[in-house]
């Protein structure tokens, strides 16, 4: 019965969403306010249609309805209650249920915002939501379907994939989700301007609020993924440059690029149709990013499933891309505007170079992706594009970003004279230059260590220049010290929230910088009582237990970690599931500031005398999810509303 | 100094020329980073998208195993790899070869920031010439400008 009615809901959901993108645009073109009613109602509709999908799958998880075969692949009875609850967006077609739910939820939102305040773009906005929620919605009921029967009913599950029993299972894919969703306003407020005509920035302001929402969503999800990597994956890496981390990266750059060049068609009038262009690149590449993900054409951590879902999401992706690229050529009178510069040495100017940059990025990376499969198209010839690849040509442009992200937001829009920037970079570019030679005397050798390093003290310098100057100047109108920052923060909560964001991004690169640079490994078997020592620890095998959990065998080791004095014992582990051929390993490990003692158990011997221990020693990884930290809190500075004109 | 070089690339020479008189040769000292270095240009063949290097699998244990014997018999690390590629295919390397068809997986990003870059440039120089001869600059006082100018500069 349960399966039926979830089935049913989404059949309804799907219509409903069908009609109201259709009476959405009859409203829009007739201006009958009924029709715009009808396709609002439609909407609030299918939002509480896949509530209620959403709300019987999570029911038919908790009571183990393996007549759902969704339910039976996914969950089996030894599952634990919590397992249970995220299991449901564990697989595709749940995930395809938790995507459309949050789309709705934008749609109602954005409804709730929007019905008057942007009345001239709404009907379409709601148009091309309810469109891409349809899609889902179809997604959802034929190619994989939630509510699917299995027979006959077996008597226990399968069992979630162990590698998702992890408590990062709730926040990494509810926030990625939040932010490849959240793409899609500002995507219906670019099709509604340029359906409209109004390629004005009307569109730009309303909406760049909301991108700046979804892009801290997608953030906060690619972080948590490298803290999930880095804690459950048990490689000691936090970043793989696998094909789905790639897909969820491509969207977060061309939104960083957007967020950017924005501020130059809000000074200058500029960039129109480069700006458009960028959204609907955006959440066409969180439309490709869902195809690697789902269709299982790149092998991957994440792949779950192959079949006709791929052909599906392929055929949408065209469809948005051309209506894109037909509107913006429709438009093209309206759009191609020339642009007016004062000067090469101006803040346009690096935001271009910014803009450059990212793209370039971002098209390596896909490349890069893609690679392999046109690989074995054109010769048949299976080749990999791993870590090494990525690595050596991304490090150079990400190296010249971070320069730009010292240059950009202190050089003088229009024109920069020589005084603007002596009065900024002198004592910057000092600083920097002065840091390269200290970390050199410290025994940094690693040339692009050097540079790294220097680089983000370049461009801290530069922030705390401006951050110092803003204050000083509130000082001597009279203001105290800690009333004028607080002032300054949130007055102009756009500026300094980009800063705190960049902050984070210095914090983070100085992490990767040295987990790449300074991190040790080594792996060794030791018998009982033996110990062997690394970077100045000292790791001891004390013994090893085996114990039955609710649904796997655990063989946990027991090490004794010091450096002079003990500083705890780690119990790294293997978990054996039965549905599963090879053992999980379980990595334990002691977090720092400066470096992370790792651990992981290998090979052992069944009376427990010997195991073999991966012993790890990561540099200043703590610093990335620092880092993380600024960077979510900058975001979230910048999302509150401008306070500047009650000031 | 020179002599030094000249018999260590003789002695390499001979190694490399003679694998099987290569496995007999006294042992050198391996350190874990050489190993590590080459394990990191490996893809594990039976992981989903992780090096030798880092993957915590039996298979890659022993794979590293392996490197390190080579190494220490002697062999140069483009000759380990090679031996990996010679039995799974050029598919084990985790970033491609500079040569071929996979050379364009390298020449894609150049191309790409060449490309925009010249973009950008073109459209800025473009974009520069014009305000002088297009659009005459508005009547403003220059003390107004002046001002103008200070404020919008020293505005944080």
């Amino acid at each position: 019965m349960i399966p039926e009615l979830g089935y049913g809901a989404a059949i309804v959901a799907l219509a409903l969403a069908l009609w109201g993108a259709v009476t959405a645009a009859l409203g829009a073109r007739t201006g009958r306010p009924a029709l715009l009613l009808s396709a609002q109602h439609a909407a609030v509709g299918v939002f509480v249609l896949v509530t209620a999908c959403f709300a019987l799958l999570t029911y038919a998880f908790l009571t183990f309805d393996f007549s759902v075969r969704y339910v039976a692949t996914n969950t089996n009875l030894g599952t634990p209650f919590y397992y249970r609850i995220t299991g449901v967006w564990g697989a595709l077609e749940g995930s395809i249920i938790l995507w459309a739910w949050m789309l709705a939820l934008y749609t109602v939102i954005v409804i709730l915002r929007h019905r008057v305040s942007a009345r001239a773009f709404y009907p379409w906005v709601l148009t091309v939501m309810l469109g891409v929620l349809a899609f889902f919605l179809l997604v959802m009921t034929v190619a994989a379907p939630p509510f699917a029967r299995s027979s006959p009913v077996p008597a226990d599950g399968r069992g979630l994939n162990p590698l998702l029993e992890d408590t990062g299972m709730i926040t990494h894919p509810v926030a990625l989700y939040l932010g490849f969703t959240g793409l899609t306003v500002p995507f219906a407020f670019a099709l509604a301007a340029l359906i409209t005509g109004r390629v004005g920035d009307a569109w730009i302001t309303l909406t760049r609020r909301w991108t700046i929402v979804a892009w801290y969503f997608l953030s906060l999800g690619l972080l948590i993924g490298g803290w999930w990597s880095y804690h459950v994956l048990g490689w000691g890496g936090y970043w793989a440059w696998d094909p789905v981390e790639n897909a969820a990266f491509m969207p977060w750059l061309t939104a960083t690029a957007f967020l950017h060049s924005v501020m130059i068609q809000e000074r200058r009038r500029m960039l129109k149709l480069w700006n458009l262009s960028l959204v609907i690149l955006t959440f066409g590449l969180t439309l490709f990013g869902t195809f690697l993900t789902r269709s299982g054409v790149i092998a991957s951590v994440h792949a779950f499933t192959q079949g006709a879902i791929g052909a599906f999401f392929l055929s949408f992706l065209a469809l948005v891309l051309l209506t894109g690229l037909g509107l913006l050529a429709w438009r093209w009178d309206a759009l191609h505007a020339q642009g007016a510069l004062d000067s090469i040495v101006s803040r346009e100017s690096a935001f271009l170079l910014n803009n450059v940059l990212l793209v370039a990025v971002t098209f390596t990376v896909f490349f890069g992706t893609v690679f392999p499969l046109l690989s074995e198209v054109a010769r048949g010839v299976k080749v990999s594009v791993g870590a090494p690849f990525f690595n050596q040509v991304n490090v150079p442009l990400f190296l010249a970003l971070i320069f730009l992200m010292g240059v950009g937001p202190l050089i003088a829009w229009r024109r920069a004279s020589l005084d603007n920037l002596r009065r900024n970079f002198l004592a910057p570019v000092l600083v920097g230059v002065v840091a390269a030679a200290g970390f050199f005397a410290l025994g940094v050798r690693s040339a692009i260590a050097v540079l790294t390093l220097a680089l983000t003290v370049f461009v801290a310098a530069t922030i705390a220049v401006d951050f110092a100057r803003a204050t000083r100047a509130r000082l001597r109108v009279g203001e105290r010290l800690f009333p004028a920052m607080r002032g300054l923060l949130l007055r102009h909560n756009r500026r300094y929230g980009g800063f705190v964001v960049h902050l984070g991004i210095l914090i983070i690169a100085v992490g990767v910088t040295g987990s790449q640079a300074w991190s040790v490994q080594t792996e060794t078997t030791l018998r009982r009582g033996e110990s062997a020592e690394l970077a100045g620890y000292r790791v001891r095998f004390e013994d090893l237990t085996a114990s039955e959990e609710s649904n796997h065998f655990k063989v946990a080791g027991a090490f004794t970690v010091s450096n002079g004095r003990v500083l705890g014992v780690l119990r790294p582990a293997k978990k054996f599931y039965p549905q599963e051929q090879s053992p999980i390993a379980y990595v334990d490990y002691r977090l720092g500031l400066n470096e992370d003692i790792y651990l992981v158990l290998g090979d052992f011997a069944r009376d427990g005398s010997q195991a073999t221990v991966k012993l790890l020693v990561n540099r200043l990884v703590s610093w990335i999810w620092i880092g993380g930290l600024v960077l979510t809190l900058g975001a979230l500075l910048a999302i509150l509303p401008e306070r500047r004109k009650g000031a | 100094m020179k002599g030094r070089y000249a018999t260590a690339v003789l002695l390499l020479a001979v190694l490399v020329a003679d694998p099987a008189r290569g496995a007999q040769a006294p042992t050198r000292a391996v350190t874990e980073s050489q190993v590590h270095e080459v394990a990191a240009e490996l893809r594990c063949v039976v992981c989903q998208n992780l090096s030798v290097a880092d993957s915590p699998s039996e298979m890659a244990r022993q794979m590293r195993a392996i490197v390190r014997e080579r190494l220490e018999a002697g062999e140069s690390p483009a000759r380990v790899i090679q031996y990996f590629v010679d039995r799974y295919g050029e598919w084990i390397l985790l970033s491609p070869r500079r040569s071929g068809f996979t050379l364009l997986v390298w020449l894609a990003p150049l191309a790409a920031v060449a490309i925009g870059f010249a973009i950008v440039s073109t459209l800025v120089w473009r974009w520069t010439r014009r305000p002088a001869s297009a659009s005459t600059p508005p009547r403003v006082d220059p003390a107004m400008r002046e001002r103008i100018r200070r404020e919008t500069e020293t505005e944080p």
